[in-house]
């Protein structure tokens, strides 16, 4: 009976994924959504691949998926993933849906899928990754996450034994993770261009994580990023297996070093959370035995994802478009540095608001108070406008960080937005939005740069 | 005029850092003192601090700072009674009733005020949250694994209108103990409610509008019509 609702569940959710695609619906959630209504142990039963990569993290997870399958493909691999689509049970499911045989046995060899860390113990247990690579663990949607100490926690109870860890040995809370786990560390050097003296409103490792005494950095990049130590009880972070020891500017490369030997990769940019994704990847590929000359040659050709980060230039402006994430500050603080840190004067457009909240609720707008809105208190930012229902609360914010008030607009309507800003005081426009907020983004940037061609 | 902040390395979990950020900008004279896990509370040595705030923690946090503060339980409890202003937001409320318990393990909280707390990791509560005090009402954010029981002495800080109290079914929210504040609402609660900032203002002595008060009055009735809409659900 119960194989019977598997087979059942796995040809519903075949069809409903032929009917979306014929629909040019998309497709990727709802055929394994309705696969795991129909049997709840779906994600048991369906045929995985031989060789199973699960890609997880607060941030960056999407990021290195995508190079992840971008790699593998240009080898011919042709591996199963959920990148089109959700990281949840359901995205998974669908992804495995459309690899599987009318038998349920996955005709592909290997696959990469994005797991959400929230969804952990709905995912690893049954998944059961070979490879599991986390970026990161950071604060995000308090509403979900609690905070980075719970989901660690729930990670820790449902990593499977014999899943090959590949983390990051600068985030103390990841690298901690399943301590008995096999594991390959990777980690960042200070770079010359960096400051050693970041401040951040969110610092989640202050005390040590095995007796609570005051932790000392060596280095911090940001947020508890970096290198520490407990003088207390002798905890350190783990020594790193690869080891980025130098990025080129000019020419676009990172060198890592691993087993006192250095290689060259191309890298997409070179912003510091885009050579964490770039080593990420290229760890998780060495651990698994790919040649460090063959994964290099593919790295020639890879770039971020446009959803991600679009530039253009446009008469004397440049136009920016970088997704922030709302709800979480990390993710928006790395995108305030980055605008501070871009030479020439700058307007900046917040496209912030959570688009579920706004229609249905009210967000919980706690974490602009954890985002470095401070960053955007520079000289070389001359306007920043808030933008959407929540326009009031991130005036207020701004304020707060020190920006003066003449420089912020509060805009409720998006579509006021490109109308307010001041391009005769800028020479670059950037619009930092929302994950779900693509579209609007778009449409956003696409009337800024018409201002900016008529100009 | 002093105001300290309790174990920032622990309890700054959802901008709650920004309530006291917030007071010092109201109050440029006042001095902002941090005490660190290991040191001497200011509040036990320092006549000078009239205002003392804690905010949320890891589950983790709460048992380390319910060890660090133990030892000036009584110090703390006399300058409660002496007037001294506090306020304890998120889960670190719990801190002051009696016990926390979560599944078989019980952590034994100050015992300053008559409330015993329950966890359960299992389930998170997340809610806006519109309550009633005397002169103002409250917006904020509820977002916990936890729950309180409030024995029958204790004193109630918010009427609940829409939102969680302090338990399911609970008509009340937080507590009140002198000039204590213990609240399960979290953030940055005190920007977000300028009437609650101007009477906390008016009560240490400083009869003034809180900074940027246009603006944050602006936002929280924004805030104010959204939470009394009920087409628009708690989470």
């Amino acid at each position: 009976m119960e194989k019977l609702r598997f087979y059942f569940a796995l040809w519903g959710a075949k069809a409903a994924g032929l009917v979306l695609r014929i629909l040019r619906r998309g497709g990727t959630y709802a055929p394994g959504k309705l696969a795991l209504t129909l049997c709840p142990d779906f994600l048991a039963r369906i045929g995985r691949p031989e060789t199973l990569i699960g890609v997880t993290g607060t941030n960056g997870k999407t990021t290195v998926s995508n190079m992840l399958c971008d790699i593998l493909e240009s080898w011919g691999l042709d591996p199963v993933s959920n990148r089109m689509g959700a990281n949840i049970d359901a995205g998974a499911a669908t992804a495995l849906v459309s690899a599987a045989s009318l038998s349920g046995k996955c005709r592909k060899k290997l696959g990469v899928l994005e797991m959400d860390e929230r969804s952990a113990a709905r995912l690893f247990p049954v998944l059961r990754p070979d490879h599991l690579l986390v970026t990161n663990l950071f604060r995000d949607s308090m509403r979900r996450n609690a905070h980075p100490e719970y989901i660690a926690s729930l990670m820790e109870e449902n990593i499977p034994k014999e899943t090959h860890l590949v983390l990051n040995a600068d985030d103390p809370i990841s690298s901690s993770l399943a301590p008995l786990n096999s594991r390959t560390l990777f980690s960042v050097d200070p770079l010359p261009w960096e400051s050693p003296a970041q401040e951040n409103l969110v610092q989640d490792v202050r005390i040590c994580p095995v007796c609570g005494e005051a932790v000392v950095y060596d280095f911090r990049r940001y947020h508890h990023i970096g290198r520490a130590h407990c003088p207390e009880c002798g905890w350190h972070s783990p020594a790193p297996d690869y080891q980025l020891i130098s990025a080129d500017q000019e020419s676009g490369r990172m060198t890592v070093m691993e087993s006192e030997v250095w290689q060259e990769y191309r890298v997409p940019s070179l912003e510091i959370h885009n050579l964490y994704n770039a080593l990420a990847a290229v760890t998780l590929l060495r651990s698994m035995g790919y040649g460090a000359g063959e994964i290099a040659d593919a790295m020639e050709k890879l770039s971020v994802v446009e959803t991600r980060l679009q530039s253009e230039e446009i008469g004397r402006w440049k136009l920016t478009g970088s997704m922030a994430k709302g709800l979480n500050a990390v993710a928006c603080s790395r995108n305030f540095d980055m605008v501070r840190h871009t030479p020439g004067k700058k307007a900046v457009v917040l496209l912030l608001d959570d688009v579920f909240d706004e229609k249905t609720s009210s967000e919980n707008i706690a974490w602009l108070y954890d985002a470095d809105f401070e960053f955007l208190n520079d000289p070389e930012v001359v306007q920043v406008l808030a933008v959407g229902v929540r326009c009031l609360d991130t005036q207020l914010r701004l304020l707060l960080a020190g920006v003066s008030p003449e420089k912020i607009k509060a805009v409720r309507k998006a579509s006021d937005a490109p109308g307010e800003v001041d391009l005769a005081s800028c020479e670059q426009v950037f619009v930092l939005y929302e994950v779900y907020r693509l579209e609007q983004a778009k449409e956003l940037r696409a009337a800024i740069g018409e201002r900016m061609r008529k100009a | 005029m002093k105001l300290e902040y309790l174990y920032p390395e622990l309890g700054n979990l959802y901008g709650d850092g920004a309530n006291l950020g917030y007071l010092q900008k109201c109050l440029p004279e006042a001095e902002t003192v941090e005490t660190h896990l290991g040191d001497k509370p200011a509040f036990a040595s320092d006549p000078e601090v009239v205002f003392l705030y804690s905010g949320p923690m890891t589950e983790r946090g709460q048992g380390i700072a319910l060890e660090a503060l133990r030892p000036w339980t009584s110090v703390l409890l006399a300058r409660l009674e002496d007037g001294l202003h506090a306020l304890f937001t998120g889960n670190s409320m719990e801190l002051l009733g009696k016990s926390i318990t979560d599944g078989d393990s019980v952590l034994e909280g100050l015992g300053i005020v008559d409330l015993t707390s329950r966890r359960d990791l299992k389930h998170r509560a997340n809610s806006f949250f519109l309550g009633k005090a005397e002169e103002y009402e409250i917006t904020a954010f509820n977002s916990r694994f936890s729950h309180s029981s409030p024995g029958e002495g204790l004193q109630s800080a918010f009427q609940v209108v829409r939102g969680v109290g302090l338990e399911p079914g609970c008509g009340f929210e937080g507590y009140r103990f002198r000039n204590l504040l213990g609240t399960y609402l979290l953030g940055p609660l005190l920007v977000l409610n300028p009437l609650l900032t101007r009477k906390l203002l008016a009560e240490l002595g400083a009869d003034r509008e809180p900074a940027f008060f246009a603006e944050a009055l602006q936002a929280y009735e924004s805030r104010l019509s959204e939470f009394r809409d009920k087409k628009r659900e708690l989470d």
